[in-house]
């Protein structure tokens, strides 16, 4: 058996679909968090469970709408489980009504009656389910109440209630809706009904799915009919219109019948709003919010706990291992390849383990907290002047983690050229695997500053995203239309529990590619620094790896990095980020009771390191990144052009940093 | 005009149509349309978005097309 989980956005579909499935699938507070399709099994086997983007109606606006419309018409699955956001009745409804339409047995899901309660909805369930036609059970996602009884009540095969037609649309409609059926007869296994609302509505989709079964001429003359009938009967309304408010009137006396509404207090979230969506305070709120973030990654925290992992695994752990290696009797080369390729590589990445950590931390509590949405309002009125708008801001913000959600999270924007825009610019969000490349550098390098200087890489990434916005959007990607409609959920407290899960979720996909990626990569990057034209062992001046970064190095030269070791590990971060920093552990391989930080003096001058950093910044999308960006865009052109932009915007700025720099008599 | 009102007031909407399509039709996903009430949150600084509620749901929309939304005060 396989069931489809539809509702509003932000409802907590994917919070009973981790709960029922026991998976751990992507979950915040905004509306639009799931943009594809996710299949689960139920944990008691009784069949699947396929998770779907939240939809308003089914007749789509944006991508990930699409993909719920795009399901409807094509695949095959036996139950709806439709959930509803039990403080937001009366416009979840609609979508319910349109479910209903489709045909398929179908059960409600009433989440959020925690929410309800406290603002005072009282719902009689019996007589909503009577009224509805469907069964219906209460459940409250997020603490797994009441999910029990829905798991007995879908696995229960036989449904009980009678179905009726919920919404009589008048004679004109029905009598289109009839004709239709007739012309559809036999061609089809959807729900005739259903498909002749959809397309009366406007949906795109099904417009197009029934001009391959019937005549297109004849579809023309049947719409036309009807839209000009209910234009002169009822006062000049259009068709989809019509529609809308012919369900509206059934949901309100659904409602009136088994809704009560009691006056509740103020909510707090309305208490939080007048603060941080304060005229004055929004922006600056934001600001300081970020700072605090960057202090705690690089500095009062993070920091600390790096150190303590770097002395633990350059010390009792590269000891263990050696004696390890010294018993077995290992050769000198397997000795060379696991102390000075493996354990430096690998090690080199693992120690940042703790900063990376806490940075999820604050993205998961900036994503399940509801402030998500409240910073793209705050951010809107910046974005519109560069031609995008504040909706875009989530995917950057969700980039800050890792550049290959924030891309998918551009599929909620509505315009396919605000959208790609977005999804061109979000490699520019400075990510996570990027972290490790700053920490380094700023230990070394600018001790006092360290949070200052980190933020001001990242503000400079936000910076340069928004003029090339500005660029690109009155250049190449002209266009006047720009949509901004957001939906501001209420704040929820996060959850620790659920905090840390999400945290974990994010940052084990840094751990899992430290263990396979950057291992497999050390190796290779430790064989090419050993052997050379001249044979195995070499100095590592004449080795392979040598000579494939001494190729850049002259082009690098006025950025202040002129050395092949720089070229080396910039060749390696196009793969993956995270490998630039393992690769500098490979070639600078530091002699015990020294560290990174203090041999890096000799090879970079602030300025350079400084320069090196807004380079690693801006220069290209890693290998992950550029599949997703291709996989979005399906276009090798703009695919190759984020690689290009990005190669020469890097190269600009870190040349005016450096040359700009020294001018000014910098070192 | 919806632009014209302040945080914490009142009103009606009394007509929608020259707002554009696309806005429109998502503020109809949203419930709010011709006969709702809403209640404008805040304002933001240098012409930008307004936040307003309408059955306990707030939703931004933009400045100029608030502006576009003829609504009746209460
Ligand atoms: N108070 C309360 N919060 C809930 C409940 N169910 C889910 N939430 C919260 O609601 C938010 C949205 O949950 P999701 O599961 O991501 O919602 P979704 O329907 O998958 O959202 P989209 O993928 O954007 O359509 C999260 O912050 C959840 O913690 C519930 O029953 N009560
Ligand atoms: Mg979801």
């Amino acid at each position: 058996m396989e069931v489809a989980l539809i509702g509003n956005p932000n409802t907590g579909k994917t919070s009973l679909f981790n709960n029922l499935t026991g998976s751990y699938e992507y979950v915040g507070n905004w509306s639009g968090v799931t943009v594809e399709k996710k299949v689960g099994l139920f944990k008691n086997n009784i069949g699947k469970l396929i998770d779907l983007p939240g939809v308003y109606t089914l007749n789509p606006l944006s991508k990930d709408e699409g993909v719920v419309t795009s399901f409807f018409l094509n695949e095959k699955f036996d139950r709806l489980l439709n959930i509803l956001d039990a403080s937001q009745l009366e416009r979840n409804l609609h979508l319910t009504l349109q479910l209903l339409e489709y045909g398929k047995p179908a059960l409600i899901g009433l989440n959020m009656v925690d929410v309800a309660a406290s603002r005072g909805i009282n719902i009689d369930i019996d007589k909503f389910s009577h009224l509805v036609g469907v069964k219906v059970v209460p459940v409250v996602a997020r603490s797994g109440k009441g999910c029990d009884q829905l798991v007995n009540v879908i696995s229960d095969e036989k449904e009980t209630l009678e179905r009726k037609i919920l919404v009589y649309y008048g004679k004109d409609v029905e009598d289109t809706i009839l004709l239709t059926a007739g012309e559809l007869e036999g061609k089809t296994n959807h729900s005739p009904r259903w498909l002749a609302l959809q397309w009366f509505e406007g949906n795109k989709y099904v417009e197009e799915y029934l001009r391959t079964i019937i005549n297109p001429q004849k579809m023309e003359a049947l719409l036309n009919d009807v839209t000009e009938k209910v234009k002169v009967k009822e006062g000049g309304k259009s068709l989809p219109h019509f529609i809308y408010l012919k369900r509206k009137m059934v949901i309100e006396n659904i409602l009136t019948e088994s809704v009560s509404k009691k006056k509740a207090g103020t909510p707090l979230t309305e208490k939080i709003d007048s603060l941080v969506t304060n005229r004055y305070l929004g922006m600056p709120i934001f600001l300081a919010l970020m700072y605090v973030m960057f202090m705690l990654t690089f500095d009062w925290l993070g920091t600390p706990l790096a150190d303590l992992l770097d002395k633990l695994l350059t010390g009792p752990v590269t000891n263990a291992i050696e004696k390890s290696l010294s018993v077995v009797g290992a050769s000198p080369f397997i000795h060379d390849l696991i102390i000075q390729g493996l354990v430096a590589g690998v090690g080199g990445v693992l120690v940042f383990v703790p900063q990376i950590f806490i940075l999820f931390f604050f993205i998961s509590l900036l994503e399940d907290s509801g402030y998500m949405a409240r910073v793209a309002l705050v951010m809107d009125r910046i974005m519109e002047s560069v031609g995008l708008n504040g909706k875009a801001f989530i995917p950057m913000m969700i980039g800050f983690g890792c550049n290959v959600p924030g891309i998918m999270a551009a599929r909620t924007i509505e315009t396919p050229r605000e959208r790609l825009l977005t999804i061109l610019l979000t490699p520019l969000m400075s990510c996570s695997a990027r972290l490790p490349v700053y920490a380094l550098f700023v230990g070394a390098f600018f001790q006092g500053q360290k949070a200052l200087v980190v933020l001001s890489l990242y503000v400079l990434g936000i910076v340069v995203a928004l003029i090339l916005a500005k660029v690109f959007s009155s250049t190449i990607l002209k266009s006047e239309t720009s949509l901004f409609v957001i939906e501001l959920p209420p704040y929820r407290l996060p959850q620790f529990q659920a905090l840390r899960r999400s945290t974990w979720d994010k940052g084990k996909g840094f751990v899992r590619k430290a263990g396979t990626f950057i291992f497999a990569g050390s190796v290779f990057i430790w064989v090419l620094s050993y052997a050379g034209p001249g044979g195995l062992k070499v100095d590592m001046d004449h080795s392979f790896l040598a000579a494939i970064g001494g190729v850049l190095a002259p082009l690098l030269a006025p950025l202040g990095f002129g050395t092949w070791q720089a070229g080396a590990s910039l060749l390696t971060g196009f793969l993956a980020k995270e490998s630039i920093i393992s690769t500098m552990n490979i070639i600078y391989f530091v002699p015990k009771g020294e560290n990174l930080q203090g041999l890096l003096s000799n090879y970079y001058t602030p300025l350079a390191a400084y320069s090196f950093m807004v380079f690693i910044l801006l220069y290209i999308p890693c290998l992950a990144t550029t599949a997703t960006i291709y996989k979005e865009t399906s276009s090798k052109k703009w695919t190759a052009f984020s690689i290009l932009y990005a190669l020469a915007i890097a190269y600009l700025l870190a040349g005016i940093v450096y040359q700009g720099g020294k001018m000014f008599g910098l070192v | 005009m919806f632009g014209h009102l302040k945080a914490g007031e009142k009103a009606k909407i009394i007509n929608i149509s020259h707002v554009g399509h696309l806005v429109k039709r998502r503020l109809l996903d949203l419930g709010i349309t011709e006969g709702t009430e809403v209640c404008v949150k805040c304002v933001m600084p240098f012409g930008g978005p307004i936040m307003i509620e309408s059955c306990g749901q707030c939703v931004g929309i933009r400045r100029k097309e608030a502006d576009c939304i003829e609504v009746e005060r209460l």
